[in-house]
């Protein structure tokens, strides 16, 4: 299980996207709350601006501008943070009061309010602070300009968006630690259950899932698939026997039907008997699928082969090879078999030879006149032996190599072509599986290549 | 002739006997080893035709008995695929063929017929020279002349003709010719034997008025004239090629 796949696991990524949405929406939520505060905070600090104001307004009214100087100078020693500050001016733009030295560069805002930045001394060190201010009229030329600064809205600012930040960091490194090892738990269930489902589609249908290997909703879907399996297990043998049934109970009458037409035959002469040996024909291709069809059946059903004898192959291909010969020089195909060293296979000598008779035959039936077949064998060093058998026909294209070896399936191409019914790769493939061989097709290029691996008796397992 | 058929499977069973007498001969069938025991020594039968797998006793503890009972009918077994590898097993039992399930009816036809002459032509076994008309071969120097002219044949050619000449008048299917003359065992239902006939058929027809090789269709080959006393169910018509 590579990182790559547990991040591409649907649970990961059902993870990660829930931590994601999560987080975004607990900053937004923060967010809001930030500004709402922020909001009260500012309409505070202006209200706070506009009473001094009217403070200042009130001292001018009553004491005149000597009164305001004294109350400027009065509130200037109180502590600095969250206090006032000032500039009183006159006409002449003179200051009068105050602990602004002048009007410092100052952004315009709406409702004559002004924001500034002003470099003050704090812990010994100077830092720009930002100010609200907001000018007024005191009568007689005065101007009065009172500022806040607002260091603390934006200090706090900073820290919650900061706080934010790392939390929403957090979250989605824990989310996604999290996701990953879920995922991973997850994937390993699933990748457990695939693992058992291939060996299943390589084993067979009569194989199950282990169900008490599982745990929790996975052991629930494998109890389903386990039921799926025994139902199209229960179908499929149904089939078979349908279909094996279909053809023991059909060879009687057509046999004895065959018999008739021999018989009737017999007395006729003429187009009528050339007539009659047309349909006797058909009926022996008949018998004959059916013949081919119960011998797969029973090679599939007989249990695999557990004999002991040994079959030396390069005299049972030097025979295939042999009888084929004449038929290989009448259609010009060069017939060659390439014998290196191997070990005898185990196995029944006589369903071995028509193994390679089968293959031998199908080669040179799809092989053009002045084509070549080879018959190669070589030793498979542990396993026991491979043949191949390798043609200079047609081939057949990759995605069919499944469909050929199943009973009955012929290549579009071939139909009408070639005589056949579409068994004689079936029953290599029963009489390969029979003797607990692998069977493989592949490209010759050009022409088909198949491949047979045989085990010889000391390496055949239990 | 008469068959005796010892087979417990009621379809199969029932099969072989209906084929059995449409092709004119007679057929007692018996479904266990105990009461197919007791009938082959009882009666006297032209062959016997046992399945492997019996209840009671099986066919070849059945074969056994009878062969230790001196009883030389010659006997064919036939088997289920599932045994395929104990056909040795079944001729040392004293079979004197075994032919695997699933089967045409022709095969079993043919070498019972096979059987049943062989008895007749025993006492002519050690001979060393066959002759068919004016075929005639010599087992030991292995030269084969027709009307005196010598014909070259390749060993197997000899082997498959021999064969051929041994069952002169009978039908032989290609699983017979597969089996006697290449050692195999199994119906090959593909037409790689009648290229090997052919090429037979070239070497000692061609050229000679009388064809002696001629395909009997649907069944097999035959070298010579039918026997006057041929079977109806196994009417041949010669075609040739």
């Amino acid at each position: 299980m590579t990182i790559w796949s547990v991040i591409n696991s649907l649970t990961f990524r059902y993870i990660a996207k829930y931590v994601v949405v999560l987080s975004a929406s607990v900053f937004l939520l923060l967010a809001a709350l930030y500004a709402y505060i922020s909001y009260g905070f500012f309409t505070e600090l202006s209200e706070s601006i506009l009473d001094e104001q009217e403070t200042l307004a009130v001292i001018y009214a009553g004491q005149s501008i000597a009164g305001v100087e004294q109350y400027v100078n009065d509130q200037l020693t109180a502590p600095a943070s969250g206090r006032f500050y000032y500039l009183v001016t006159d006409g002449s733009g003179q200051r009068v009061a105050g602990d602004l030295n002048e009007v410092p560069r100052y952004e315009q805002f709406r409702g004559g309010w002004l924001g500034f930045q002003l470099a003050l001394l704090e812990w010994g060190e100077t830092v720009d602070v930002d100010f609200l201010a907001r000018p007024m009229d005191l009568g007689g030329d005065y101007t009065a300009i009172v500022a806040r600064n607002y260091a603390d809205v934006t200090a706090q600012a900073s820290l919650v968006i900061r706080t934010l930040f790392r939390a929403m960091i957090a979250t989605i490194v824990l989310g996604m630690v999290g996701g990953f090892l879920s995922a991973t738990s997850t994937l390993s269930r699933v990748e457990r259950l695939n693992r058992e489902l291939s060996g299943i589609i390589e084993g067979g249908p009569e194989q199950r899932i282990n169900v008490d290997a599982q745990k929790g909703y996975v052991r629930e879907l494998a109890e389903i698939m386990n039921s799926l399996l025994a139902q199209s297990e229960g179908l499929l043998r149904g089939v078979k026997t349908v279909s094996d049934n279909i053809a023991h109970d059909l060879r009687t009458p057509l046999t004895r039907m065959r018999n008739q037409l021999e018989q009737l035959r017999a007395s006729e002469r003429g187009d009528t008997a050339l007539a009659l040996n047309d349909i006797i024909s058909e009926c022996d291709d008949i018998l004959g699928t059916f013949n081919a069809l119960l011998r797969i059946s029973s090679l599939e059903t007989g249990g695999l082969y557990s004999g002991s004898a040994e079959v030396p192959l390069d005299q049972l291909l030097a025979d295939v090879v042999e009888l084929y010969e004449p038929l290989a020089a009448e259609r010009d195909v060069a017939l060659t078999l390439q014998m290196d060293a191997c070990p005898a296979v185990a196995g029944d000598r006589d369903l071995l030879f028509q193994l390679f008779l089968n293959l031998v035959d199908n080669a040179i039936k799809y092989t053009p006149d002045g084509g070549s077949v080879v018959v190669r064998a070589a030793a498979l060093v542990g396993f026991g032996a491979r043949i191949v058998v390798g043609d200079s026909g047609p081939g057949i294209p990759a995605d069919q190599h499944g469909n050929v070896l199943r009973r009955f399936f012929r290549i579009e191409s071939s139909r009408g072509t070639h005589p056949g019914h579409g068994l004689g790769l079936s029953l290599v493939q029963a009489i390969v599986t029979f003797h607990r061989g692998v069977l493989s097709l592949g490209d010759n290029a050009p022409g088909l290549r198949v491949t047979v691996d045989l085990p010889q008796l000391s390496s055949r397992r239990k | 002739m008469h068959v005796l058929l010892v087979e417990d499977d009621e379809t199969v069973g029932r099969f072989i006997v209906e084929q059995l007498q449409q092709a004119g001969h007679e057929c007692t069938w018996k479904v266990d080893g105990v009461s197919g025991l007791a009938a082959a020594r009882s009666d006297s039968f032209d062959v016997i035709v046992v399945d492997r797998m019996l209840p009671g006793t099986d066919g070849l503890t059945l074969l056994a008995t009878l062969r230790n009972a001196g009883l030389t009918t010659p006997v064919l077994v036939l088997s289920a695929l599932g045994e395929v590898s104990d056909r040795v097993e079944g001729l040392q039992s004293g079979a004197d063929d075994y032919l695997v399930k699933p089967f045409s009816i022709d095969e079993l036809l043919a070498r019972l017929d096979v059987l049943f002459r062989r008895v007749a032509s025993e006492s002519s076994a050690a001979q060393t020279e066959l002759t068919v008309a004016d075929l005639r071969i010599d087992l030991l120097s292995r030269e084969v002349t027709r009307a005196g002219q010598p014909i070259s044949v390749q060993p197997r050619e000899f082997k498959l003709l021999e064969y051929l000449m041994r069952h002169a008048g009978q039908i032989v299917t290609r699983a017979m010719l597969l089996e006697h003359v290449w050692g195999y065992h199994f119906d090959p239902q593909t037409n790689v034997i009648d290229v090997h006939i052919s090429r037979l058929r070239q070497k000692i027809d061609k050229g000679f008025p009388e064809p002696l090789l001629e395909t009997v269709r649907g069944a097999g080959y035959r070298l010579g004239d039918a026997p006057v006393d041929a079977q109806p169910g196994t009417s041949t018509d010669s075609v040739s090629q």
